[in-house]
């Protein structure tokens, strides 16, 4: 159709443009506003920067929380939100943030190491901007759903090819936003950089005795229902994997490749004293053979394609039609709590106990909201 | 470098918001009203 274009159909074109561009922008802004968390009573909230001040007055600069127990013991780190799009790790460590109380060494809690992560979603990813729970009185618990990289607001422009500084090897230049690729950090970096040099340097200063680095991962990937562990964890996590396995959780091991640079279960191991721990769950929402993608499927992970690739032997993951959240959060705490018993067992001085945690068998009857706190009025 | 490149993105804007309005044709008058919502969005810092 051949239409004749005036001044004032092109006013009336730009005005249109800048309207919806008022709306999209309203909708983006709005994943800048804060996550709001209910810390169990002895949590102490301090910020990253208090490790590395080049993150003060940043967006990158994210909360720190630590408890202490009557009984001296060691240091546990549980680091969720890395990768935004694995819900599963921002919600165990809020499970653990909102209800442990420490009685014997010291919790720090990190519910979003990549805070600026949570700020945008990942083009053409069609995933949700949030996902929320029912407590208890009935209310309502929202958590935004980001993207798995730094909001390139921040951290751009991206090099064609990342070059991890401590290494040399080289990545799509992405994957320089990819918090988990760019351990140990570096001081004088990129914002991304910085934060991983401002967690390492937390668990270098705080003499963090073992640290999880909580994640998920597609149904088709190897490694998934799994714990990473560092030549320095491999005892911890192989005694936790036969735990687990006898409690009916079946777990992978793996060891951390010793070629694969810039990860948490490789850097901190090789960079600080601490046993550094990372554990997978299964997530259809990040898989590549996902249909409608929602938040139901990131709360459910109930997927028709997943049933026939299940049935086709492509995944590696027993896959029964879903993954749900309190499936996924129960392998997380049930595997924590294995690995603080053992910690216990095995290195008395440095360990770290906790109470008022679900079992996993809790967390599949009840469900993950009931054990969140409800917003205080 | 931000400003510098907020700069570009102003410059590219208001060049777009130039072509739009000497444009006869309605639909690439449209084309240019699509080009122009990432470009205030970008300038503005929002995505």
């Amino acid at each position: 159709m051949n239409l004749k274009g005036s001044k004032l159909t092109a006013a009336l074109l730009l005005l249109a443009a800048l309207g919806i561009a008022a709306f999209a922008g309203m909708n983006f802004k709005a994943m800048w506003a804060d996550d709001v968390f209910v810390p169990e009573p002895g949590f102490e909230k301090r910020m990253l920067s208090e490790w590395f001040s080049g993150l003060a007055g940043t967006p990158a600069d994210t909360p720190v929380y630590i408890q202490s127990g009557d009984e001296p013991g060691g240091t546990v780190l549980i680091l969720g939100g890395t990768h935004p799009t694995e819900p599963a790790s921002l919600v165990t460590s809020v499970l653990f943030l909102e209800r442990a109380k420490v009685t014997k060494g010291r919790l720090i809690v990190i519910p979003q190491a990549n805070i600026l992560g949570f700020t945008h979603n990942s083009p053409q990813e069609a995933h949700p901007q949030s996902i929320s729970f029912t407590t208890e009185d009935g209310g309502k618990r929202i958590f935004r759903f980001g993207s798995r990289l730094t909001n390139p607001v921040y951290e751009w422009p991206s090099p064609d090819i990342y070059i991890h500084p401590a290494s040399g090897q080289q990545l799509p230049g992405k994957e320089r936003g990819n918090l988990n690729r760019c351990y140990p950090g570096v001081p004088d970096g990129s914002l991304t950089e910085q934060v991983a040099y401002a967690l390492t340097e937390l668990i270098r200063k705080e003499k963090v005795d073992l640290a999880f680095d909580l994640h998920e991962a597609s149904p088709e990937y190897p490694v998934v229902n799994a714990i990473v562990a560092h030549e320095r964890s491999m005892e911890l996590a192989a005694m936790t994997t036969m735990d687990l396995e006898a409690a009916g959780i079946a777990m992978r091991l793996e060891p951390s490749p010793k070629n694969l640079r810039g990860l948490t279960h490789r850097e901190w191991g090789n960079y600080t004293e601490t046993m550094p721990v990372l554990m997978e769950t299964g997530n259809p929402v990040q898989g590549r053979l996902r249909g409608r993608t929602d938040e139901r499927l990131a709360l459910t992970g109930e997927d028709k394609a997943y049933v026939k690739a299940s049935a086709l032997g492509r995944l590696y993951i027993p896959y029964d039609g879903d993954q749900k959240m309190e499936y996924r959060v129960g392998r997380h705490t049930a595997a924590i709590m294995s690995f603080l018993d053992n910690l216990d067992m095995f290195y008395e001085e440095k360990g770290v106990l906790l109470e008022n945690i679900p079992t996993f068998g809790e967390l599949q009857e009840k469900g993950v909201g009931i054990f969140l706190s409800p917003l205080r009025n | 470098m931000t400003l510098v490149y907020r700069a570009i993105v102003l410059f590219v804007l208001l060049l777009t918001i130039r072509c739009k309005f000497r444009e006869k044709d309605f639909w690439k008058q449209a084309t240019a009203a699509l080009v122009v919502i990432p470009l205030v969005l970008r300038l503005l810092m929002i995505k």
